[in-house]
């Protein structure tokens, strides 16, 4: 035992040590492929350790109280604007990116990095609806508006079936799209309206969940979930590779919804800001930017990855929305800290009511 | 033995408490300030605290009682804790009534048997946290459980159970067994053997068996999050919210330490609680 | 001989309470289906695939180290902090030691974390982690202690001191003795504490050094495969393994002297 000890210390001890190229990805789970990841440390000649967060909180929480060795981030939009604001990131410098030019242009220069001087857009998800379509479409339900999560006349027939997301700015953001307001409304008024249709509706779900819905969609437990197009995409496939007996489905809720783009960013802590560009430049590459997709459904903003998409996924109006329907998307921008602390207490009193 | 006068008891005294009082004070106390701080402080526009000098006039700078103001201004906080107590008391009643009868099982039996059956307390928890979570997510969802206050206290039960069962065993484990006979001898039948001997003794093992329950069911969040209904919140996930969704380090230091105070006064009234029995025994 | 009947069945019970869900944990790592909602069929493909993961078996060898470090030091320290409160009457120490179990995990590691970085700008990593877990596991060893020392007969430590046993001398051959399976127990108890904690080891984790529960935890959000079960199975047979391997290396160490 003793002997055990010693070597898991010297291991310790000796990685970061022996670590000279070393790239340190701090990065969702899941959220670049193996194969992809193989394939950069063969044309580096590198090592990629990664290590991983589940929400853009504790990414923030964590940076803000000081970690650092981290080159590259992967934040959502409003992470992204904190982290500039806070000065905590470091330039890109482009001439080290020379696949720049395969991002669209819909998701570049966007409010939070005007003319992108600190992100690279990587990849992004819609945080709509997923149903059960078998039992949705025998209950005679809608699936095409927020309504199904609000709606007490349609949630009577989905009593204890229902999910929606443990997220102050995610729920209230659905509220606000329903009520045909923006996610980023500050009207006391219009939060009362919000609040009221939430607790309306509030006795008809089952639970806030922010990850377990995935499988209870696959498994049946539950019909109607309020969640990310990615753990959906994952919810259906599930569903289909365990053979269920039914299908899993989602869609866009036609008020609008919110749209989350995560990208890649380098961290001021980061020591090799070298490995780091051609980390980010091989993303760009269309054969590897389209891993990402394959794998998890993730929308892509990557022009030259869409021929490598498998087609379904490529054609899949809530995983790569068109025009007019991603100018219903709106992305969450961060609240003020008076106005956090309103939320707060509003949420708090949503979940004690 | 309280206060030795003797050298060699002074400096055996110095060469037990200075240790855990040094790493105590250098990696509790100091960091656990901070936080005592933090709590008077405003929130920085982005998270974390606004810088002390505020740059520029915003007023933001400086120290503030704001985060305890808001505390009060609200009966939904202290509705929270009332309900987090209830809770944690439930929780800590169930598991005292599910650990005692085992632990006393394991204090009596053989001494080569025992080390097994302790063993077999502590083995389930050498598995992960969440795995155990999962495993009664799928064991409550058939029963129709899932998502309901009682899952939550089934959750909170399992999870603890091992922090009654190990101190009341430690405890039950040493009593004489000649206070026992000596009952017998006297006449005393079984349960009155058990009332007015064992249980009495155990009182300390209870105690802290219970505390060690009582208090980390309250700063808990995960089990509410995956377990819990709509309604299941608890004062673990509303100081948890302030540090990652809310972004609010002050006021979640200020229900950080309310809760400690809370705490403190409940282990408080415990304490007189465990001498007055004592006395009376 | 009835009432001991009645509490072995009460027994039972609990310990079926404590292991069908483990029993669930167990049963599922072999389960064929990346879904695991029900049984499919009897497969090993998911020790296969663990045995090629790297990462995960890093995390479980650094879980274990971290555990076991941890976990000695803190039965150390909190087995001098029990005795020190319980004979000395040390006045700093009874709120020093209930504080951090009473404070709730998440401040505990945002402020261990500031004090790491800004105070003492320390890099996280190894040590930091080992730490924090020696911090939040001292408390539940000291009450530990304390509950065995407490009503003890206190004539006893004085007797030996009248036979000129020298403090030392006491408590290795008289307290120690006494208060042996307290301190296997308040081991026992750090070493879960310290294996399965998420929240301060979050905060207190660097750069590429990442515990079991980090791992799963990142897991959770999007891909809780069997592989999962897999890897808590092999861990509760590696503990296993241990201390029973512990108990017969050094048999003192497990039983109780006399």
């Amino acid at each position: 035992m003793r002997r055990a000890i010693a070597l898991s210390l010297a291991a310790a001890v000796a990685g970061p040590a022996a670590a000279a190229d070393v790239l340190h990805l701090y990065n969702w789970n899941n959220y670049i492929t193996e194969a992809t990841i193989r394939r950069f440390e063969a044309r580096c000649g590198c090592r990629v350790k990664q290590d991983y967060y589940s929400d853009n909180e504790e990414l923030l929480a964590k940076l803000e109280a000081g970690a650092t060795g981290y080159d590259i981030l992967v934040p959502s939009g409003n992470a992204v604007e904190t982290l500039i604001r806070q000065a905590a990131l470091k330039p890109l410098d482009r001439a080290l990116l020379p696949h720049l030019g395969n991002l669209r242009a819909e998701y570049m220069d966007a409010w939070y990095d005007r003319g992108n001087r600190y992100s690279v857009p990587y990849a992004y998800s819609i945080t709509l609806i997923g149903y059960n379509v078998d039992r949705i479409r025998a209950l005679g339900l809608p699936a095409d508006s927020w309504a199904l999560i609000f709606e007490p006349r349609h949630l009577e027939k989905l009593k204890g079936r229902v999910t929606v997301l443990n997220s102050q700015r995610e729920l209230l953001g659905a509220a606000m799209r329903y009520l045909g307001y923006s996610v980023q409304e500050r009207d006391p008024a219009r939060w009362e309206a919000a609040k009221r249709l939430i607790l309306a509706a509030k006795p008809y779900w089952a639970a806030f969940s922010n990850s377990t819905y995935i499988k209870d969609l696959a498994i049946g437990n539950i019909w109607v979930a309020h969640g990310y197009s990615n753990d959906m995409f994952r919810a259906r496939e599930d569903a289909r590779a365990a053979a269920r007996p039914f299908a899993i489905d989602f869609f866009t809720p036609k008020e609008g919804a919110v749209l989350g783009v995560d990208s890649m960013v380098l961290h001021k802590g980061g020591r090799r800001v070298d490995l780091a560009h051609r980390f980010i430049d091989f993303m760009l590459e269309g054969e590897n930017a389209a891993t990402l997709s394959n794998q998890i459904g993730a929308g892509n903003p990557n022009r030259a990855a869409l021929p490598h998409i498998r087609p379904d996924i490529a054609a899949n109006p809530h995983i790569f929305p068109g025009a007019a329907a991603l100018a219903r998307l709106e992305m969450v921008r961060d609240f003020d800290p008076r106005t956090r602390r309103a939320l707060s207490r509003m949420w708090t009193e949503i979940k004690v009511r | 033995m309280n206060r030795p006068t003797d050298r060699a008891g002074i400096r055996a005294r110095r060469a037990v408490s200075l240790p855990p009082l040094l790493f105590l004070l250098a990696f509790f106390a100091l960091p656990a300030l901070i936080m005592v701080g933090a709590s008077f402080r405003h929130p920085g526009e982005f998270g974390g605290l606004a810088p002390l000098l505020a740059a520029g006039g915003a007023g933001d700078g400086g120290l503030t009682l704001e985060a305890y103001r808001f505390f009060v201004s609200d009966t939904v906080f202290v509705e929270i804790f009332a309900r987090s107590f209830a809770v944690a008391l439930a929780t800590t009643l169930i598991c005292l009534t599910l650990a005692y009868p085992l632990a006393l099982l394991i204090a009596r039996s053989p001494r080569r048997r025992r080390d097994v059956m302790v063993l077999l307390v502590i083995l389930p928890f050498a598995s992960n946290f969440l795995i155990r979570v999962y495993a009664w997510i799928m064991i409550l969802g058939p029963l129709n459980l899932l998502y309901t206050p009682v899952a939550v206290i089934v959750g909170m039960v399992y999870v603890h159970l091992p922090f009654v069962i190990l101190p009341l065993y430690t405890n039950l484990e040493k009593h004489d067994p000649v206070l026992l006979d000596a009952a017998q001898d006297l006449g005393a039948s079984t349960w009155q053997r058990f009332w007015r001997v064992t249980f009495p003794l155990s009182l300390p093992g209870v105690f802290s068996g219970g505390a060690l329950v009582f208090i980390p069911v309250l700063g808990m969040f995960a089990i509410p999050e995956l377990l819990g209904g709509t309604g299941d919140i608890l004062v673990g996930n509303l100081i948890k919210e302030q540090f990652l969704e809310s972004r609010d380090w002050p006021f979640g230091s200020t229900l950080s330490i309310m809760l400690t105070f809370a705490v403190l006064a409940a282990a408080w009234a415990m304490t007189r609680l465990a001498r007055g029995r004592r006395g009376a025994v | 001989m009835r009432r001991g009947w009645a509490l072995w069945a009460f027994s039972l019970a609990v310990y079926a309470f404590l292991y069908v869900p483990l029993a669930v944990v167990v049963l599922f790592s072999f389960n064929d289906s990346e879904l695991n909602a029900q049984w499919v069929g009897f497969t090993t493909r998911w020790y296969a695939r663990l045995a090629g993961n790297a990462d995960m078996l890093a995390a479980a060898a650094n879980s274990i180290a971290i555990a076991l470090i941890a976990a000695t030091c803190a039965t150390v320290l909190g087995t001098l902090a029990g005795i020190a409160m319980q004979h000395y009457r040390v006045r700093a120490l009874p709120a020093l030691v209930l504080i951090p179990v009473a404070m709730p995990e998440i401040l505990l590691g945002v402020s261990l974390l500031l004090f790491f970085r800004q105070l003492l700008d320390l890099t996280l990593g190894f040590v930091s982690i080992v730490i924090a877990h020696i911090t939040f596991s001292i408390g539940f060893v000291a009450i530990i202690i304390r509950a065995r020392l407490e009503g003890m007969d206190e004539s006893i430590f004085e007797a030996a001191r009248d036979l000129g046993a020298t403090p030392w001398q006491t408590f290795r051959h008289v307290t120690l003795p006494l208060i042996m399976p307290g301190v296997a127990a308040g081991f026992l108890m750090s070493f879960t504490l310290s294996i399965d904690d998420f929240v301060i080891t979050f905060f207190t984790a660097g750069v590429g050094v990442s515990t079991l529960p980090l791992t799963i935890y990142s897991m959770i959000k999007v891909a809780v495969t069997p592989e999962v079960n897999a890897v808590s199975t092999v861990l509760m047979s590696v503990t296993l393994t241990m201390i029973f391997a512990a108990a017969r290396l050094a048999p003192e160490a497990v039983r109780r002297p006399r």
